[in-house]
């Protein structure tokens, strides 16, 4: 099994997310960033999800806040970052180490074999890269959750993970690490509705219980910001492509994060013309991202479900 | 009725656009600028198209540049002449000796509410025309502009060639309270121009026809070796086909925000097209809409219209 480091926000599809990749992945520790809620609470709810799967994996908090300005918490996962879970407070405690440090020890001891997911703002990845040069090589990969090759959701053209740290991402889109990127053009392909939530509650056990409950909540937020019960399947939706390549399509593109426009910054800007190069026009860019065009989302949402199903019958 | 003076920078899919409109409204007259050529080759080609056509429609030129920006150069495009592949006849006639922003101007006070602009180049007349006189905004029953994008640019990644020549132009006309309407490369890829199409024109037609043949021939071949498809895109007279044949190109209204900082996003059009716009708690939260954007195409039944109105100019 691929090991894998996932810095994360949980947040409900943080959740989800973790729960399918620790079947199909070796998983090896989670860092928490601030994101979905303030980085209490998502360090919080890891260690909840970690005992809730008993997952015995080290958790080490992380950056609380952005590289450049503030952050003030959305509140479409409740005040807990969690809402509608009903876990109790975990007896676990995070690891006395600071997440940059532990994507940097991981890494390296991991020589190579290393997929660093990253479903939150990029914030530690970002610190984590700078501070030690060598992190992009010892990565065999980071897969990100965010950003849109079209339209956005935090605002016109920005998806929210990017947009809590737009110099983060650019960041780590400037750097040398191979990068795959589940954008909001791919996850809205992937769509999660109350037939998902029904099909756990039909397997017993604590972990499809609850994350039929998580859903529930998720998915009545949903309803109530943007008039139906659905959602995109967004973090999950990073992890899918190294289990199921067959259900998904990527294509490379040079990728820049905006920083300076009030309306677009935190837009993850792609040339996705295809034309031949006027002999005025400058090279292209080398591509730096492989980003996910397609997805067969129907498959890649029952896949997801169907594992964390698995859950409950062992 | 409605009067239109059509601003353009002829141009092959301006010339298709100024002989489409000319059959179906009251075009009052052109106003010729800086484009995708020159303005003395904007303007010499109105009158050629006119000419070839017999419209003697009058032909007004405007700008030589934009507001801040340097010409670029659609030659790749359109040809040096600012419409090469066909011989068209000498003009049988001189542009009026005005300036096309006084005439936008007093033409639309003559009969206020009256007069609609069809902007299919860049912006720049009607930016500073608006601006000279701040009663034109209510004078004007509508703007109707070829420009932009909801998706992907054409002369950047983001940006399509009339907003990005001119981006403050267009930020002030967008920004100018008059009902706008909006075509972008997001429609007008999806009205292809094909060799059938050109097959149709030579075929049917007699010298109008086959004049307009021979410039969309090139132009065609043109679109290909740039975008390796195998039809062009008829941007400039989808937003003429709105206000003959109301059906066939759908809008909805969105706000749209002209980026205008340097950089890889300038002249973008960045149009808020989320589901759900209210209730955001992050940056970058909705203004009211602005425009008309067009989201949607019967692109054949586009392409098919212009090509019948090219053919009638032949028949008695």
């Amino acid at each position: 099994m691929i090991p894998l480091l996932i810095d994360c926000d949980p947040g409900h599809d943080d959740s989800m997310a973790i729960l399918y990749a620790a079947k199909h992945f070796e998983l090896r520790g989670l860092t928490t960033v601030f994101g979905n809620s303030i980085v209490e609470n998502t360090t919080r709810n890891a260690l909840k999800i970690c005992e809730l799967a008993e997952l015995d994996i080290p958790v080490a908090g992380g950056m609380g806040a952005p590289l450049v300005g503030s952050f003030a918490p959305s509140m479409i996962h409740g005040a807990s970052g969690l809402d509608g879970a009903d876990l109790p407070e975990p007896k676990r405690r995070p690891v006395d180490m600071h997440a940059v440090a532990m994507i940097i020890e991981q890494a390296k001891k991991a020589e190579g074999e290393l997929v660093l997911a990253a479903i939150g703002p990029l914030t530690n990845v970002a610190v984590a890269l700078r501070t030690e040069p060598r992190l992009a090589r010892w990565l065999k990969c980071i897969t990100i959750m965010g950003g849109s090759l079209d339209i956005g959701n935090a605002s016109p053209y920005a998806e929210a993970n990017i947009l809590k740290d737009p110099e983060a991402a650019a960041a780590v889109f400037s750097s040398d690490a191979e990068i795959y990127l589940a954008g909001l053009n791919f996850t809205r392909q992937a769509i999660l509705e109350r037939s998902h939530a029904d099909m756990l509650r039909q397997v017993s056990g604590a972990v499809p219980e609850t994350v039929a409950g998580m859903l529930d909540f998720y998915l009545s937020r949903n309803e109530a910001r943007y008039g139906k019960p659905i959602s995109p399947m967004h973090d999950p939706s990073a992890f899918v492509p190294f289990v199921r390549p067959d259900l998904v399509e990527h294509k490379p593109f040079h990728i820049q994060v905006e920083l300076a426009s009030p309306l677009l910054r935190g837009m993850t800007v792609a040339d996705q013309r295809n034309v031949t190069r006027r002999p005025d026009e400058p090279e292209p860019p080398r591509a730096n991202v492989k980003a996910g065009i397609r997805m067969d989302g129907p498959a890649a949402t029952r896949h997801v479900i169907e594992t964390i199903a698995s859950y409950g019958r062992g | 009725m409605t009067r239109y003076i059509i601003d353009c920078d002829p141009g092959h899919d301006d010339a298709m656009a100024i002989l489409y409109a000319a059959k179906h409204l009251d075009v009052v007259g052109l106003t010729t600028v800086a484009g995708n050529s020159s303005l003395e080759n904007s303007t010499r080609n109105a009158l050629a198209i006119c000419t070839l056509a017999g419209l003697n429609l009058p032909v007004v030129p405007g700008l030589d540049r934009a507001l801040i920006e340097p010409p670029l150069d659609g030659a790749y495009v359109h040809g040096a002449t600012g419409i090469d592949g066909a011989e068209l006849p000498a003009p049988s006639y001189d542009p009026l000796n005005r300036h096309a922003v006084d005439f936008i101007i007093e033409t639309a006070k003559a009969a206020p509410g009256e007069l609609s602009l069809i902007a299919i180049g860049p912006l720049s007349n009607v930016a500073l025309a608006l601006r000279l006189e701040p009663r034109l905004a209510g004078w004007l029953k509508s703007i109707a502009i070829m420009g932009g994008s909801t998706t992907s640019g054409n002369r950047t990644p983001y940006a399509e060639f009339n907003i990005v020549c001119d981006p403050e132009a267009a930020a002030i006309v967008f920004d100018a309270g008059v009902p706008l309407s909006m075509v972008g490369l997001n429609v007008t890829r999806q009205a292809g121009i094909a060799e059938r199409h050109i097959a149709r024109l030579r075929q049917d037609g007699g010298r109008v026809s086959s004049v307009m043949a021979d410039l969309l021939a090139f132009y065609l071949a043109k679109m290909q070796e740039r975008y390796g498809t195998p039809t062009a895109a008829m941007h400039d007279p989808c937003a003429v086909i709105p206000l003959v044949k109301p059906g066939l190109i759908t809008f909805q209204p969105l706000p749209v925000h002209i980026e205008l900082g340097e950089g890889p996003l300038r002249g973008m059009t960045a149009c808020d097209s989320r589901p759900m716009r209210r209730d955001h708690d992050q940056p970058g939260a909705s203004r009211p809409a602005n425009c008309d954007v067009a989201v949607a195409v019967d692109g054949e039944a586009c392409v098919d219209a212009v090509i019948d109105t090219i053919l009638g100019y032949d028949r008695p």
